[in-house]
Order: structure tokens, then C-alpha cells, then sequence
């Protein structure tokens, strides 16, 4: 089976309109992200969260307003589709407080839907700070690392134009979370620590893909003269087209699964890699090399390619 | 490349990572079927036969087999936070007004960052103009010296706390705890399989610091309760009712009858009008009984613990005392709980280090749950001359700052034997016995971040998790068999390998796989063939260039290296990141990709390559084999 064999696609030439659409969609995200902001979870606000599972089916509507009768103040949502409930207040030290007056409201008010508590968590303070500066840390790190190794690995235009392209795919997903934050029950969409694990593996894989287009073009362009650099731009790029999305595809493949079947902890992970993998498919192929190839051409110097091995 | 020698070294190397990966999971696979065994049966008696006739068996399997997390067997993961600033300050040999306004200052910041508390001391004492040695250790040190002495005082204060609280656990009887530390001054608790959590946060929380203290006499303690209430009056405090919400509901006094004072200093009917409230609010919350003891309720508690803690409170306090709380209620004449309020000596007698041996039983009547106390050999004789010195007053028995019992000292006591009472039940009494053998924790710890998993939730994950992975790996193997055909059969043998390779590593080094874990497995499932689509693709490629099919593939895996190191490379660095920073659950992820993505590198290169070898040789590969 082949797809995508042969194809003949002027990338370069569609890289204004990929370069206004990728604009559109970081302006989009970043508008939202001003306006409406990210929700975060507790792992970076602090606070507490007690999942809350019935016997049988029952109305949010209800269950919250068990809650506000016996005067237990926070948020309610569904939490997956499960008759769960998450209930989310400020941090308390004392779970065991929280966990008996929770339970005893239901116990009083809903007698015959029983109820069980299946998940307590608590994020104080200090500590969700903490988690926010070793995620920001973490992210910054590996985006150093990464521009790093691709500039030894290839060239310092390449490293540049594939880290932008890593920003582009992390900030659109960014966007898309705050565009989409609220929207779903069955899936949040908070900020927590799997989001910051999406996003550096979002980055990983970002640069998998721009480094299978990078490699190609490393391997034909040596000793080329820079009038022929849009032809094998647009040749290299088809010709790992069917590599490009075949590799994605598996992955994707693999996400969707566990957006699926993985439950709601893990839907929201799921969901931030399925569209960052996606966008850094697209990244890399209208973004990280046409951005390569303008600078080339407006800099006029051939390029001195490091690495690569022509047998 | 491909000389005889290497292909025979590489064919070892096979066979010995799958013998070792297979040797690692064989105890999982043996835990898991005797497991399934022993729910086999119907009785429980023959169940109970069956584990104790294979009972080494199981017990070996369940020693090396792959660990759950917390999160898919249930559990309780605690981090708690050694109070750093409680233990500088108990540290400072003078501490004058100025230095507990600093140390305010810092508990102000230091609630707000994360930068480290002494550096937030100093930063303090800088703002000051202040040199640390007028308050810590000796005066002619330089405060580098002083500063290196203290990050040494609390990097120890983590490190016993560590071990007090592994003690605790040990004693409590936990299956499996892990307790590390983190940084300066947390403490991560991983306690799977918890059904009291409750009991297990008490356990862990308290400080365990035992004193015994004098306390003062009667007539000073009323003599200080008027005191405190004129200054409240002057001050103009607001009566309790405006401060705390909880005793809003009903004038405080009201629920104050002091057994056997009618009368008296008590307050009598409810205070209705404001201005009555306002001559007496002290007294609005603390009763005094005719012979002197004094009361707060249950209500009005936490108000009182409140007033208490003011220092210009304190400041109305004879020297060298404070005024404690009972730790338990005694119960009123019409069933109301009522905490006694102690004026005890601020300086100990006699602290809880020099306990040795604590036991819990029942009291000398049978009922009442007790824990008895013996003393080393200096203990013994301190003890001996304190009580010989104080009979007939009373001594309070401190525990975390709340009187547990103030006995009047009968006669001398030379053995060592110290009771605690006023317990009320075994269990708390059994509590009490652990963390008093464990020791007392340097500082006060807080729980600053708990994250609880019921086994019912824990069992879902478990089944989404190997729905997840089943799916997937079938999902992507299918698709490798038809797109690739025959090449895709090697691609999927090298998924088995990897996925194998995975879990092995992790049973191997006593990792737990946890549903973020089984979440970078999925992943690594739709990674690891990426590789293998590099070089089908590169080798499709050379066969269109007619290159023929023995260089064609020795090309493919040459000429798509470059790109697969590279991808595998930049991957294994954002996952290496994401473990180094990451915390708890989201390192189980980083791990389980980490280790995907090195194996990937070698199974989807080495063994797949191996494959196409060996089927060369047969004659079982056509330039149609990759589809």
C-alpha cells in the first residue's frame, strides 16, 4: 500500500498562506489566551478535589444542589461520563474534614443513591507554585536542549526555525486549550502537570518530524547553488511527505486510542498530544522548513551543513 | 557492516536481551497466575491451603514482580514540609521582640515563594541591619558561619524527620512504604493500600514532642485570665461571636455551666446586651470554676487557641509560662465538651527525649486506655528529683502543646514510670505508643499536598489502562501488516521486543508502572514503528531507484539513521527533562517513554534488521516484501 507516493506539492509557494493561517491560529490562541485565560488545575492553583462516584445515574444539578444545601461552597463538574462527579474548594490540609462532610451531606440527603469517594487530592500552595516554576523550568530546558543538539546536528538556521516551529505547535495548543477550556464535560481541558508532559512531548515529536524533512534537505542541498534551493526544498519535502505523515499517523493512532479508552485523567494529556501532533505535522512541513529556506534567501550565504554523510 | 562476525554478535545480543527481559517478567507472570489460583477456588479455606503450601512461591514472585503505582492499586501520597522557620527558631538562643518580628515577617514570606527560609532569614536580617550572630550560636561568628551551621541543622532536620516518620510507618504496618525526601525540607510519603487514612494522617502529622511541665498555681492563672480580659476591654477587641463564625450561632457563655460554680467568676446568664459582652470578652469564652480551673467550650475553642497565639496576649503572661488547652474534653454536666486551660511553665522539667519504652494498655480501673512510660537511667533520676521536689502541685503531661493530664504529684517517683491518660480509645492509645517510641520530629511538619486513590478507582484505571494498551498495539500492528506487509511482521516483532524490553526495565529496577506510565507505553507503541516507517520508506525509495534488494535495504538502514538517531535523540531529552522536573506521577510517564524510546532504537534497527537477514537467507524476501 502506498499513500502520498510520487506527489508533486509546491510547498514553498503555499508557505505565505501557511504562514498567514499559522498567524491566525497563534492569534487566535493568544487573544484567548488574554481574555479568557487558561482554567488551571490544582496541581498549579492549589487546592482540593474530591471525586465523587454514584451508584446510579443522577443530575449534576442535583448533586450540586446536595452541596449548596448543607453549605459546602466550591465547584461542581461532571467528571467523564461515569455518574462522577468532581468537586473542586480551596486547599485544606485536613482532607479527612472535607471528605466527611462531603460524604455525610450525601449520605443524608441523597438516602438511595449511595455514593462513594474514590479520589481525594490536595495541592497546597507553596507546593502548586513549585510544580508551575519545575514545569516552566522543565519546558525551557528541554527547548535550550533541543535548539542545542539540532544546531550541532544541522545549522544554526535550521535549530532556530525548528525551535520556532516547537513554539508555534506548543502556543497553538496553548490556544486551543484556552479556546476549548470548558467546553466539554468529558474532558476539562486544565492545566496540570500531564499538560506540561504533553507539551514537552508535543516538542519531542515536533522536531522528530521537522528533522526527517531537515535531513533530506541537509542530504541534497550540499554544493548546491542557492537559485536551485526552492526545487529541492519542494523535492525533499515530497519526497519524506509519505514518511512525514505515515509517522505521524502511527502516533496519532496510538493517541487516539488512549484519548478513547485511557478515562478522563489521561483525556486531556491525550488531547493536547493528538493536536500537537497534528499542528507539528503541519509545523514542519509549512513552518519549520519554508522559514529555513526564506532565511536562506534573504541571507544570500550558502549554507555550511554539519553532520550529514552522503554515501 | 554486515561482515560474519557482527551478524553472529548481534544475534546474541538478541537473544540475550530477550532472555533477560522474559527472566525479568517471569516473577509478574507467576505473581499474577498463582494470584488468579488462589481467587480460583471457592472456599476460603482452600485458598488459605493453597498459599500456605506454595507459600515461598508466591512470596518470591510477589518480591520481583512489576509494582502498581499508587494510583492503580489504591494508596495515599503524602508530601509533607518540615517547618523550617520552627526549627531556626528554636535554634536562636535569644529571642527579644525584634527577632519574633522578624521571624513573622519571614513566615509572612516564606508562605508566599519558594525560595528557601533561610534565605529569606537573611535576607531579613540584611533589611535589618542585624548580624545573625546576636541571636544564633555564638556572637563572634561570621554569618557565613552561622548560615552554614544552620543549612546543616536543617538539612539534619529533614533527614531524622525522614526516618522518625519511616519509623511511625514501620510500627503502623505498611505493606511497601516509600519515603524520600525532596529538596530542603519536603518529604514524599507513598503509602499504598491504606484503608484509615484518617489515622495514618494523625500518625504522621503530630510532632510527637512529650514535656512535663509545672504548672502554676490557681490563684495566678484566674489572676491572669482578669488581666488578659481588661486588656482585651481597653483594646477593644470585638467579642468572639464578631470574630469567629462557628460560635455565631449562640452566645458562647451560655454553653459554659463550669461544673460546680454556679456563680462566681463564671458568667452567668447569656449576655444579651452588647455592652455586657463588650466588659467581659474573655469570659465570654473561658469559664472559671470555683476552685480555680478554668473552661472554654468546644465552640469558642479554636478562638481561644487564637487569642493565645497574639503575642501582645502573651506579653500579659507572667514570665516563663503560657496558658495550653487540653488535648481531650472533659464532658459538662449537660453533656457539653469543655477543654480545660492550663497555666503551665514555659520551660520543661522534663522533655520526651529521655523516654525508652512506651506501652499501651488499659488503666488500673480496666477501661480507660492508658500509655505507660519508662525512662533511661538520667531520666529516671531527673525525674525522681522533680517529683520529690513538687509533691502536691501538679505537673502537666504535654504532648504537641496540649495537656493530656495534670496530675498532683503524690510522692517521689524513682523508677522512671510516667503515664499518659485522659486517651480515648486502645487505638489512639496504640497511636500514641508509636509515635512516642519513634521519637519526637525536630520541627513540625504539614501535610502540604495529599493525593488519595480508592482501590475502586484504582481497578478502573487498571482496566482502562490495558484497554489502552491492547487497542493501540493492535491498532498500530495492523496497520504496520498492511501497509508494509511482510516487512511490517518484523516492525511488529520488534513492538513485542520493545514493549517487553519496557516492562522488564521497569520490574527489573523495582520502578511501578502507573497509569501515566501505561500512557508513555501507548505512546511509545505509536513511536517505536516510526522508526521502522523511516527506514520501509528510505528502502521503498531505493527499490523505485532500482538499486536491487540486498543494497537496497543496507541503504535503507544506513541512509535513515541519521534521522532516527536524531528523532530518538531530541525525544529522550524533552522525556529525560520532563523526569529530571517532573514529579510523581508525570515522571512514571517520562521513565516509561525514556525507556521506550532506547529500546525503540534498538529493536526497531537491530532486530528487525536481524529479521530481513535471516529471511534473506531463506529466500523468503521479495522487493514486494515491503509492500
Amino acid at each position: 500500500m502506498r499513500i502520498f507516493h510520487k506527489t508533486n506539492f509546491d510547498f514553498i509557494g503555499f508557505r505565505k498562506i501557511a504562514y498567514g493561517f499559522s498567524l491566525i491560529l497563534l492569534a487566535s490562541g493568544l487573544i484567548s489566551l488574554a481574555v479568557k485565560g487558561l482554567n488551571y488545575g490544582i496541581d498549579f492553583r492549589g487546592g482540593s478535589e474530591v471525586l465523587i462516584r454514584f451508584d446510579k445515574n443522577i443530575d449534576v444539578s442535583a448533586v450540586r444542589a446536595v452541596l449548596d444545601e448543607a453549605g459546602i461552597s466550591g465547584s461542581l463538574k461532571q467528571y467523564g461520563l461515569d455518574r462522577s462527579f468532581l468537586f473542586s474548594t480551596v486547599f485544606s490540609g485536613e482532607t479527612n474534614e472535607l471528605k466527611s462532610l462531603v460524604s455525610g451531606a450525601f449520605d443524608a440527603r441523597l438516602k438511595n443513591n449511595p455514593h462513594e469517594i474514590v479520589r481525594i487530592d490536595a495541592v497546597g500552595p507553596s507546593i502548586a507554585s513549585d510544580l508551575k516554576w519545575s514545569a516552566l523550568k522543565a519546558l525551557l530546558a528541554s527547548l535550550i536542549a533541543i535548539l542545542l543538539y539540532v544546531g550541532i546536528r544541522f545549522e544554526i538556521k535550521f535549530a532556530t526555525a525548528g525551535v520556532i516551529a516547537i513554539f508555534h505547535d506548543i502556543l497553538s495548543v496553548l490556544g486551543l486549550f484556552s479556546l476549548l477550556g470548558g467546553l466539554f464535560d468529558f474532558m476539562p481541558l486544565e492545566m496540570d502537570q500531564s499538560i506540561i508532559a504533553a507539551f514537552l512531548t508535543i516538542a519531542g515529536y515536533s522536531i522528530t518530524d521537522t528533522v526527517v524533512v531537515y535531513d533530506r534537505i541537509r542530504e541534497r542541498i550540499r554544493g548546491q547553488k542557492p537559485a536551485d534551493y526552492e526545487r529541492i526544498f519542494n523535492e525533499s519535502m515530497n519526497q519524506t511527505l509519505s514518511r512525514t505523515i505515515i509517522t505521524s499517523g502511527t502516533v496519532l493512532l496510538s493517541v487516539f486510542v488512549l484519548f478513547i479508552f485511557a478515562g478522563p485523567a489521561i483525556r486531556g494529556f491525550a488531547f493536547a498530544v493528538f493536536c500537537g501532533i497534528l499542528i507539528g505535522t503541519y509545523s514542519s512541513i509549512f513552518v519549520a522548513a519554508p522559514l529555513v529556506f526564506d532565511w536562506l534567501r534573504l541571507s544570500k550565504t550558502p549554507v555550511h551543513l554539519r553532520g550529514s554523510k552522503v554515501s | 557492516m554486515s561482515s560474519m562476525k557482527n551478524k553472529r554478535f548481534n544475534l546474541l545480543l538478541i537473544a540475550l536481551v530477550t532472555l533477560v527481559a522474559v527472566w525479568s517478567l517471569w516473577p509478574t507472570w507467576s505473581d499474577y497466575s498463582l494470584s488468579r489460583q488462589l481467587n480460583s477456588y471457592r472456599s476460603a479455606q482452600d485458598s488459605l491451603k493453597y498459599a500456605l503450601s506454595h507459600r515461598e512461591e508466591l512470596e518470591n514472585a510477589r518480591k520481583k514482580s512489576l509494582k502498581l503505582g499508587l494510583d492503580l492499586r489504591g494508596g495515599m501520597h503524602l508530601v509533607m514540609e518540615v517547618d523550617q522557620i520552627d526549627l531556626f527558631e528554636q535554634k536562636a538562643w535569644n529571642k527579644d521582640a525584634k527577632f519574633t518580628e522578624i521571624m513573622n515577617s519571614v513566615r509572612a514570606k516564606a508562605a508566599k515563594s519558594d525560595a528557601s527560609v533561610l534565605e529569606l532569614i537573611v535576607a531579613e536580617f540584611k533589611i535589618e541591619n542585624i548580624r545573625l550572630s546576636r541571636y544564633f550560636y555564638d556572637i563572634r561568628n561570621s554569618d557565613r558561619e552561622i548560615i552554614s551551621k544552620l543549612e546543616k541543622e536543617s538539612d539534619d532536620a529533614l533527614s531524622r524527620a525522614k526516618e522518625i516518620i519511616r519509623n511511625r510507618i514501620d510500627q503502623y504496618g505498611v505493606a511497601e512504604p516509600v519515603i524520600t525526601t525532596q529538596g530542603s525540607r519536603k518529604i514524599i510519603i507513598e503509602l499504598p493500600g491504606i484503608s484509615d487514612q484518617n489515622r495514618v494522617r494523625n500518625l504522621l502529622k503530630g510532632t510527637a514532642k512529650l514535656e512535663f511541665r509545672l504548672l502554676r498555681d490557681p490563684e495566678v492563672l484566674v489572676r491572669t485570665l482578669d488581666r488578659i480580659n481588661t486588656y482585651l476591654v481597653q483594646n477593644g477587641t470585638a467579642p468572639p461571636a464578631a470574630v469567629s463564625d462557628s460560635s455565631a450561632s449562640k452566645p458562647l457563655s451560655a454553653s459554659l455551666p463550669v461544673p460546680g460554680s454556679p456563680a462566681g467568676a463564671a458568667p452567668a446568664a447569656p449576655a444579651t446586651a452588647a455592652n455586657q459582652n463588650a466588659a467581659k470578652p474573655l469570659y465570654n469564652v473561658v469559664g472559671v470554676s470555683e476552685n480555680g480551673n478554668a473552661y472554654t467550650s468546644e465552640q469558642s475553642k479554636e478562638f481561644v487557641l487564637s487569642l493565645l497565639k497574639r503575642s501582645d496576649i502573651q506579653a500579659l503572661l507572667p514570665l516563663d509560662t503560657e496558658l495550653l488547652l487540653a488535648a481531650k474534653p472533659d464532658v459538662g454536666p449537660s453533656g457539653e465538651k469543655l477543654y480545660s486551660v492550663y497555666l503551665v511553665k514555659k520551660s520543661p522539667e522534663l522533655t520526651g527525649g529521655v523516654i525508652t519504652e512506651a506501652k499501651a494498655t488499659f488503666g488500673s480501673e480496666g477501661v480507660q486506655p492508658e500509655v505507660t512510660m519508662s525512662m533511661n537511667s538520667e531520666g529516671t533520676s531527673k525525674w525522681a528529683r522533680i517529683t520529690g521536689a513538687n509533691i502536691g502541685k501538679r505537673i502537666a503531661i504535654v504532648l504537641d502543646g496540649a495537656v493530656y493530664s495534670a496530675p498532683v504529684v503524690q510522692s517521689k517517683i524513682p523508677g522512671g514510670n510516667s503515664v499518659i491518660n485522659g486517651i480515648e480509645s486502645l487505638e489512639e492509645a496504640k497511636d500514641l505508643e508509636i509515635v512516642l517510641k519513634a521519637g519526637a520530629l525536630p520541627a513540625p511538619v504539614r501535610i502540604i499536598e495529599e493525593r488519595t486513590v480508592g482501590p475502586s478507582l484504582g481497578a478502573d484505571y487498571i482496566r482502562a489502562g490495558m484497554l489502552s494498551l491492547s487497542w493501540s498495539f493492535l491498532a498500530v500492528s495492523v496497520f504496520m501488516l498492511l501497509y508494509y506487509k511482510k516487512a511490517g511482521i518484523a516492525a511488529d516483532i520488534a513492538l513485542v521486543l520493545n514493549i517487553l524490553i519496557v516492562l522488564s526495565v521497569l520490574a527489573g529496577f523495582s520502578a511501578s508502572l502507573s497509569l501515566p506510565g501505561i500512557a508513555g507505553i501507548v505512546l511509545t507503541i505509536g513511536m517505536a514503528v516510526d522508526a521502522n516507517v523511516l527506514i520501509y520508506e528510505r528502502i521503498r525509495e531505493e527499490l523505485d531507484a532500482s538499486k536491487g534488494l540486498t543494497s537496497s535495504i543496507e541503504l535503507g538502514y544506513d541512509r535513515a539513521f541519521s534521522s532516527i538517531l536524531d528523532s530518538h535523540v531530541t525525544t529522550m531529552v524533552a522525556a529525560f527533562l520532563l523526569y529530571t522536573y517532573g514529579i510523581g506521577p508525570i515522571q512514571g510517564f517520562a521513565l516509561t517513554l525514556m525507556i521506550g524510546t532506547a529500546a525503540s532504537l534498538f529493536t526497531s534497527i537491530v532486530v528487525t534488521k536481524e529479521i530481513f537477514s535471516f529471511l534473506m537467507g531463506k529466500n523468503l524476501l521479495s522487493e514486494k516484501s515491503f509492500g
